[in-house]
């Protein structure tokens, strides 16, 4: 693993797709009018033959896509998370959720990722589609996940949602590191604290960690790329080691990782004091930039800080959080 | 292809709607009075099995789509007097899994757009000759998908992709027109691209040729089929409810009869 601030990469997923894509003619890659910012145009300028611009017609995309993988196709559909899931929730449902369909719907700017507004932000997508039978729900963390997950899922048995950072990734993982869809990875072991975290909050949880190791809590990192079907094993585990456990995500607490992992400890009998950091059953409004919008909704790396110090009822000021300033072409957490 | 008439097909396929709601007392037959000949048409006449493909758009309409498949031999004939039970695989409204059909589902207004994914299929890997025919029903096209669908298809030009719709003017609430007026039909979907066709939708011989000549055109291609959710059956009160028929087994003793009286 590498150390912060990262160094990043653009279109990873875009390129991992099109490697896919050269060896697998199934696939066939959507686009809801927002090719390049989904890094498909990548796929559009090598394989025109298989690219369809569905247009903007979210609703229509979704009815395609589930006829073309009756058909045995195997459909990647683009769009943003909010279009992917809020506006077509019902067509998921009947034409791609119930008949158990290989759609692969991959949907860009988590969270409040996006200076765009509350109707760019997907801060529900998690919970909506952890909601469909049968859909395994994908959170990736960085580009080299990011450039494997379209091999990872393609054979995934039934409908799978991936959520990917949109524009320059960070590079968290070494590359030789594989995505592993059926264990969350223990990057940390510490009997204080566990931290479990989904998708692009890991750079900020791990900053956090080093925050809490160095004030003498002693932290686990649990990084979970698959909501659901949740590794329930591995999240359990992670919590008998610690004293308190915090799941991060940016996304809201309702519905997500933070569900997941409250499902996983209580049907466990786990007992451990769980605290959920994410969206707080808000909107998030009020950005020029996605950094505003972490600080001010509780996603920065303070804010885990903090709310692991509450959680572990320490006394006085919490540690401030120690980042390392990110160059251009860098990136690190808020 | 069955050996009888297209007329005679069509009251057969009544005949077989009459049996699979009657046990219930009541259900969705008024979509199969309707649609009798527009599926007599399609599963007795158009569809090639094995190289067509069928969406039935609304799902309530697949006690006609079951018994026409039964009569050419798609569905256990047998089955159809599961129709509706627990446990039965012939749900009462079609879902996305229900035989007889490649496709059909009880949210409305979204068949098209499977329709035109498997018209792409067929272009994507160069079966030419094959034919998707989707029907839809007339209250449908108030949901927007339907228009999205519409568009993209004409877009593309998805020549071999053909609509049945059943403009029978009946949705829950009361007549389609009296809740948004959708007319004129067939301008709304040239208007889009469409060749277009507006028939007597009981006519049998108007729809084949109707059905022949908007496939033939290089555009995709609607038959709009007028039509009445009581026709057929004589015996219906004048006020029946044409979304939901409420058939209780003297009348359905008396349809049955009727339909024998015509040799079904």
């Amino acid at each position: 693993m590498r150390s912060a601030p990262y160094p990043t990469r653009s279109k990873a997923y875009g390129h991992g797709l099109l490697a896919l894509a050269r060896r697998r003619a199934e696939v066939v890659c959507l686009s809801g009018d927002l090719t390049r910012q989904c890094e498909v145009d990548l796929f559009q300028d090598a394989l025109p033959d298989r690219f369809i611009h569905a247009g903007m017609a979210e609703a229509h995309m979704m009815g395609m896509a589930g006829a073309l993988a009756r058909r045995g196709h195997i459909p990647f559909v683009h769009t943003f998370g909010v279009f992917a899931t809020r506006r077509p929730f019902d067509q998921i449902v009947n034409a791609i959720g119930y008949p158990r369909l290989p759609v692969r719907i991959i949907g860009f700017m988590p969270g409040v990722s996006s200076p765009g507004g509350p109707s760019h932000q997907a801060v529900d997508d998690m919970a909506l589609m952890r909601a469909v039978p049968g859909m395994t729900v994908v959170d990736v963390a960085d580009a080299v996940e990011a450039a494997q997950v379209a091999a990872a899922v393609v054979d995934v048995p039934g409908p799978v949602y991936v959520r990917l950072r949109r524009g320059d990734t960070p590079v968290v993982f070494d590359d030789a590191d594989p995505l592993d869809l059926h264990h969350a990875r223990l990057l940390r072991q510490g009997d204080a604290v566990a931290l479990i975290s989904a998708g692009m909050m890991l750079p900020a949880v791990l900053a956090a960690a080093d925050t809490l190791d160095a004030a003498g809590m002693a932290t686990t990192v649990l990084h979970v790329p698959v909501v659901k079907p949740l590794d329930a094993a591995s999240v359990v585990a992670a919590a008998a080691r610690a004293q308190v456990v915090l799941s991060v995500e940016n996304h809201s607490i309702v519905g997500g990782l933070g569900s997941a992992v409250a499902e996983a400890l209580a049907e466990a009998g786990s007992g451990r004091r769980l605290v959920r950091v994410g969206l707080a059953d808000t909107y998030a409004e009020g950005a020029r930039d996605a950094a505003h919008l972490f600080t001010k909704y509780g996603l920065s790396t303070q804010a885990v800080v903090d709310a692991a110090w509450v959680a572990l009822g320490r006394g006085g000021p919490p540690p401030a959080a120690a980042l390392p300033p990110a160059e251009v072409g860098e990136y690190a957490p808020v | 292809m069955p050996d009888v008439a297209l007329p005679l097909l069509a009251d057969r396929i009544r005949a077989h709607a009459v049996r699979m709601v009657a046990p219930q007392g009541f259900g969705y037959l008024g979509q199969a009075l309707s649609g009798a000949e527009l599926f007599a048409v399609l599963y007795g006449w158009a569809l090639r099995p094995g190289t067509d493909a069928v969406v039935v758009s609304p799902g309530h309409y697949v006690v006609a789509a079951y018994a026409a498949a039964a009569e050419i031999g798609l569905v256990d004939p047998a089955l159809l007097a599961t129709y509706g039970r627990n446990d039965s695989t012939l749900e009462a409204i079609g879902t996305e899994r229900s035989p007889g059909m490649d496709l059909t589902g009880g949210s409305l207004g979204q068949g098209l757009s499977a329709a035109v994914g498997f018209a792409l299929s067929d272009r994507l890997r160069g079966r030419d000759d094959a034919v998707t025919y989707a029907v839809l029903s007339d209250g449908e096209m108030e949901e927007g998908q339907v228009w999205e669908a519409a568009l993209w298809a004409a877009h593309h030009r998805l020549g071999q992709l053909v609509v049945l719709l059943d403009a029978n003017n009946s949705q829950v609430d009361g007549p389609v027109d009296t809740i948004t007026t959708l007319e004129p039909l067939a301008a709304k979907w040239e208007s889009f691209g469409w060749a277009a066709r507006d028939v007597d939708g009981h006519d049998t011989d108007a729809l084949v040729d109707a059905l022949g000549a908007v496939t033939a055109d290089e555009r995709p291609g609607v038959v709009i089929a007028r039509t009445s959710t009581r026709h057929g059956l004589d015996c219906l009160p004048a006020d029946a409810d044409g979304h939901f028929i409420k058939l209780p087994q003297q009348l359905a003793t008396a349809a049955l009869a009727e339909l024998a009286a015509r040799g079904a």
